[in-house]
């Protein structure tokens, strides 16, 4: 008995020595802060990676040039989610979309701390509001567009799309005109839709090119989209892109300007006058709406960048790109002036994709 | 001559030195090793042994291998060879949660810079490049062999960080032989293992299954969400972090293994392995997920079936082998929801299938006492089908996108070991590949010297240049696949000292240290592109630096008492040293992401007689989530350190040999993550009943 209380204990010691760090991970949970944002700004959203559940939402402020990163995490004291993609704020709420989270959280664009959340969405990319109590949410991989109550945080309808199922089904980002909505259908795609908000069907149809990946209203009532022309091997097809200028009255393309097959433009933007588009094609372009021909010299150069996302402070006219780096790190916001002088810059989270301005 | 000492004392000897020296001396190659694996309850102790040699092989001359004997590898009979590796070696395994997606990197390097083999078979994924470990079953490996670095250079080219070597052995029955193992566990967990053998002078037979299943639901606290609790205007009034449970985990896997042998006793063996997988896993949600999980299914289903025929020749200073082999993987992930009335629609619905046929041979000669030459050929020719998304054309038609290729792959070696002198050995290998059109030459030199007899302290270095071909996915992936893709190529250089000693009837202490140094070049990555899919590059530039120990440690306390302690530990950098990708590049000088710096094992085995109590413990320093090494709330997963804990009884009953097993997982219910927003089970238990019925002779 002794041999075995000796054996036991040598045994123990040793473990003890080997193992002595038991101790748990040092997780920071829970913790939350009494955030107070100024009264305008910009948000980004952040996608993080797809699959890692890194998400992040940032906030700007413009006059003060400071930067608050991660405001969704530290004012609700949980994660964004996987995929952050966009962001609106209708009546001081911002309605942040999680795509491979299928969340939607509704937050205060003041303190950022959640006052709801719309779940159960196939894979959200848009959210376009109706009215209060009405909105539309576009999917990917559903052929659906789902109708919800924002107010009560339900899903109330869905808008049945034509020409996909659900394996291919992608309706992305979406303007009205009247009491028409107008979306772009962009993976395995080539189309816009119009839908009628007062029956929720969709009325109309037009094929613009493969991908239209951006949508945008100018000052004439005009809608521009920009498309990727898909890719090499495709068995969808695979053409010049084509940044196209729409009527939707008669719904149907009245200018059309392309690119070099090759090209892979994205993000058409435009500024608060509605009078002068943005997008990224590898550099950074703008033009008048009603030039008529593509600009030859770009915005912003290329500079070993991965422009990733665009907008335009709808006040001062001032440009934020941003870019990706490698995917894998913190992004950086460019700020460009109207003259494209770089005035400021700032880190933000992981693939800073979409912005939206407070 | 090899002249293995054992240590005798009272323990039954594995048969790890014995098996080892026979297999590098022709003459006793094909000498069945004593496996004493089934549990018998002979009222002695296994510990391990030491190499100890008159001779050193030719084939280790500068070799860095660990070796795991059929101890560690049946230590807990229901876990895969990720969660020995996890346990017993200072390789990396990132976890995508239990019983899913499991990955192996060396030395800070990428999962698919581990080259796998299977009885000589490389079975790394064509299409990935890497391996599944929680997929291979460490109930169906009787041998496993870690060669690190350039050691890997030996066997086959590509493993930048080494190569997972797992092989079966004849049965060594005599006689028909049954093992019958139930496993039951918490979460719904059931495993069974049957195991048949039947043997003679000549014929070795050997079937085993494993069926392993469970709902895999275990409770988490969910630290990612909170739950919120409104009132009738739908205000939020209150929150709190849901205790969940994991969703969507379910599995069922089925592994099937038939082996044959045949010893003509005259210097020729035949061996025919099969394996069949029949698996069918749900893929877990994240712990950012907010679907209803009754809405969605994540499934992602395999049958796998893996053929090797063998044939080897042995005189006695000379042999031949020859493999011929064939695999073939059917692959289906689906993706579906139900849009609301009650019939699941896919979302995603991707298939692939890949056929490998498989050739080599073989051969060596020795010359003399001080040279040994060697040489081999393998090809492999993978046809692979990928369909990965069914989309509807312009014109109204169905489409798929996805891709159909082939590719031969040849690998050529040839080597020569010398030993000048007693004390000392060199080695030279080149090796050639050539995957399609493209080829590379691989080349290895190997130095060692034995220091001192007494404690059997070898020095050892090694420097090699090697290559790893892009996938085929990384070629022609639609969309993304890069057919510009250049190899991923290195240069490494180690150098190493081991040592073992013992006293006879007393211990066995054995251990290693190995220091390393490896660029690697045109490093392959996934990155997003502006058209909304990812296409792999060659971005990186790392360097891999560190280094790697281990020891072993076997008293045999008593007549009755066994003690065996292991422990690894490794200081492993693995930096990023290419040019900035833009201005604002923050990862230049960093470590990778998800690779740790340290990581550490132990484990003690404390055996009195037919009892046996086992503890295994695991580290891993902070891992990266951003390649910039930025600590954020959201980007940073902390160190963590596993606890497993077994005990078991054997009993020898006059019909069968039973054996009773309790293991305790995460002993400290430690809260952990392998990979961000992957929930991973608290504390957990798995009982284990074995039954080894006596036949005939063996019955008493």
């Amino acid at each position: 008995m002794r041999a075995l209380n000796r054996h036991i204990r040598t045994f123990c010691a040793v473990l003890l020595c080997a193992a002595a760090p038991v101790g748990c991970m040092k997780w920071d949970y829970g913790t939350t802060e009494e955030l107070q944002a100024p009264t305008s700004g910009l948000f980004i959203t952040n996608e993080g990676n797809f699959q890692y559940g890194n998400a992040t939402l940032s906030f700007y402020d413009p006059a003060t040039r400071e930067v608050q990163n991660e405001v969704f995490r530290r004012a609700n004291g949980f994660r964004l989610g996987d995929v952050a993609q966009s962001m609106v704020i209708r009546n001081g709420i911002g309605w942040v979309v999680v795509n491979n989270s299928h969340v939607i959280f509704a937050i205060d664009v003041d303190t950022f701390q959640e006052v709801g959340r719309i779940t159960n969405l196939t894979s959200p990319r848009y959210i376009h509001f109706l009215s209060d109590e009405k909105a539309y949410v576009t999917q990917l991989w559903d052929n659906r567009i789902f109708i919800v109550n924002p107010k009560r945080y339900e899903i109330t309808g869905y808008i049945e799309c034509p020409g996909m199922t659900m394996e291919s089904g992608s309706t992305e980002q979406m303007v009205q005109c009247g009491k028409y909505v107008y979306v772009n259908c962009w993976s395995y795609q080539n189309r816009l839709l119009k839908i009628d908000t007062e029956t929720d069907r969709v009325v109309g149809e037009l094929e613009v090119g493969i991908q239209p990946t951006s949508l945008v209203l100018d000052r004439n009532g005009r809608i521009w989209t920009i498309t990727d022309g898909g890719y090499e091997g495709s068995p969808y097809g695979y053409e010049a892109p084509a940044l196209c200028c729409i009527d939707p009255d008669t719904f149907s393309v009245v200018r059309r300007f392309t690119f070099s097959l090759g090209d892979a433009p994205s993000e058409v933007q435009i500024n608060g006058a509605g009078d002068r588009l943005y997008w990224i094609n590898r550099d950074i372009w703008s033009m008048p709406v009603d030039d008529e021909r593509l600009p030859v010299r770009p915005f912003v150069a290329y500079r070993d960048t991965k422009y990733y996302g665009l907008t335009v402070d709808p006040v001062s006219g001032e440009v934020y790109v941003a870019d990706a780096i490698d995917y894998q790190q913190q992004g950086i916001v460019y700020r460009y002036s109207t003259d494209g002088e770089l005035i400021d810059q700032f880190y933000v989270g992981i693939i800073p994709g979409a912005f939206c301005w407070k | 001559m090899n002249r293995p000492l054992r240590f005798a004392v009272r323990c039954r000897l594995l048969s790890l030195l014995a098996a080892t020296a026979f297999a590098l001396s022709p003459a006793g190659a094909f000498v069945h090793a004593e496996t004493p694996d089934d549990g018998s309850t002979a009222r002695t102790i296994a510990i391990r042994e030491v190499p100890v040699w008159g001779q050193r092989p030719m084939k280790s001359i500068g070799v860095d291998r660990t070796r795991f004997d059929s101890v560690v590898l049946k230590q807990n009979i229901a876990l895969s060879v990720a969660d020995v590796l996890t346990f017993n070696s200072s390789l990396f395994v990132k976890q995508y949660g239990r019983a899913t997606l499991s990955t192996v990197s060396f030395r800070g390097t990428g999962p698919s810079h581990t080259q796998v083999s299977w009885n000589g078979m490389r079975i790394n994924n064509p299409m990935l490049g890497m391996t599944d470990f929680s997929m291979i079953p460490a109930y169906f490996v009787d041998d496993a062999s870690l060669l690190h670095g350039s050691s890997s250079v030996n066997e086959t080219g590509g493993g930048l960080g080494g190569l997972v070597r797992l092989s079966t052995r004849p049965a060594a029955a005599d006689g028909f032989g049954l093992q019958y193992v139930q496993g039951v566990g918490m979460f719904r967990t059931f495993d069974e293992f049957l195991r048949l053998t039947w043997g003679n002078e000549h014929w070795q037979v050997s079937t085993r299954a494993v069926l392993q299943s469970s709902e895999n639901d275990f409770k988490y606290r969910n630290r990612d969400k909170k739950e919120n609790i409104y009132d009738d205007e739908m205000n939020i009034i209150g929150s709190y972090y849901p205790v969940e449970r994991n969703r969507s985990g379910a599995f069922r896997d089925l592994h099937v293994l038939q082996e044959v042998y045949y010893n003509t006793g005259r210097g020729d063996r035949f061996g025919a392995n099969v394996w069949y997988v029949n698996s069918d896993r749900e893929l877990p949600m994240l712990t950012t997920d907010y679907a209803d999980d009754t809405q969605m299914e994540n499934r992602q289903r395999e049958h796998t079936l893996r053929s090797v025929l063998s044939w080897d020749h042995l005189r006695s200073d000379w042999k031949l082998g020859a493999r011929a082999g064939y695999i073939h993987t059917w692959m289906a992930y689906d993706y579906r929801r139900d849009p609301g009335n009650g019939i699941m629609k896919a979302m995603t619905r991707s298939r692939s299938r890949i056929d490998t046929f498989y050739g080599q041979v073989e051969g060596e000669y020795s010359l003399g006492r001080r040279w040994l030459f060697t040489a081999s050929a393998a090809a492999y020719q993978h046809l692979v089908t990928s369909a990965d998304k069914n989309i509807i054309l312009q014109e109204g038609d169905k489409a798929v996108v996805g891709y159909d290729q082939g590719r031969i792959e040849l690998s050529a070696a040839a080597s020569v070991k010398w030993r000048p002198v007693e004390r000392m050995g060199l080695s030279a290998v080149l090796r050639g590949e050539m995957y399609g059109s493209d080829w590379a030459p691989i080349p290895a030199l190997f130095a060692d010297y034995l220091l001192s007899e007494r404690g059997q302290v070898v020095v050892r270095a090694s420097v090699s240049r090697n290559y790893r071909f892009p996938t085929l996915n990384d070629l022609y992936f639609l969309p993304g696949g890069n057919p510009d893709l250049r190899s991923e190529h290195g240069l490494a250089y180690e150098a190493g000292l081991s040592f073992a000693v013992g006293r006879e009837g007393g211990y066995s202490l054995s251990g290693s240290a190995s220091w390393y140094d490896q660029h690697i070049d045109d490093w392959i990555l996934w990155l997003p592109t502006t058209k909304g899919f990812f296409s792999p590059m060659n971005v990186k530039k790392v360097h891999a630096y560190g280094v790697e120990t281990q020891a072993n440690l076997d008293v045999a306390l008593s007549r009755e008492w066994c003690l065996g302690l292991n422990g690894t530990f490794s200081w492993s950098p693995s930096i990023n040293v290419g040019e900035k990708m833009s201005p604002a590049d923050q990862s230049v000088g960093k470590q990778l992401p998800y690779e740790p710096v340290w990581s550490a094992t132990a484990s003690g085995r404390l055996s009195w007689r037919t009892w046996e109590l086992l503890y295994q413990w695991c580290y891993y320093s902070q891992r990266y989530t951003m390649s910039s090494n930025d600590i954020t709330l959201t980007g940073y997963l902390p160190p963590y350190f596993m606890n497993n804990v077994s005990l078991e009884k054997r009993f020898g009953l006059k019909w069968c040999d039973l054996s009773l097993k309790a293991a305790v997982n995460n002993l400290f219910d430690e809260e952990y993550l392998s990979v961000l927003s992957r929930p991973m089970p608290g504390i957990n238990a798995e009982f284990f009943l074995s039954i080894t019925p006596k036949w005939g002779a063996g019955r008493r």
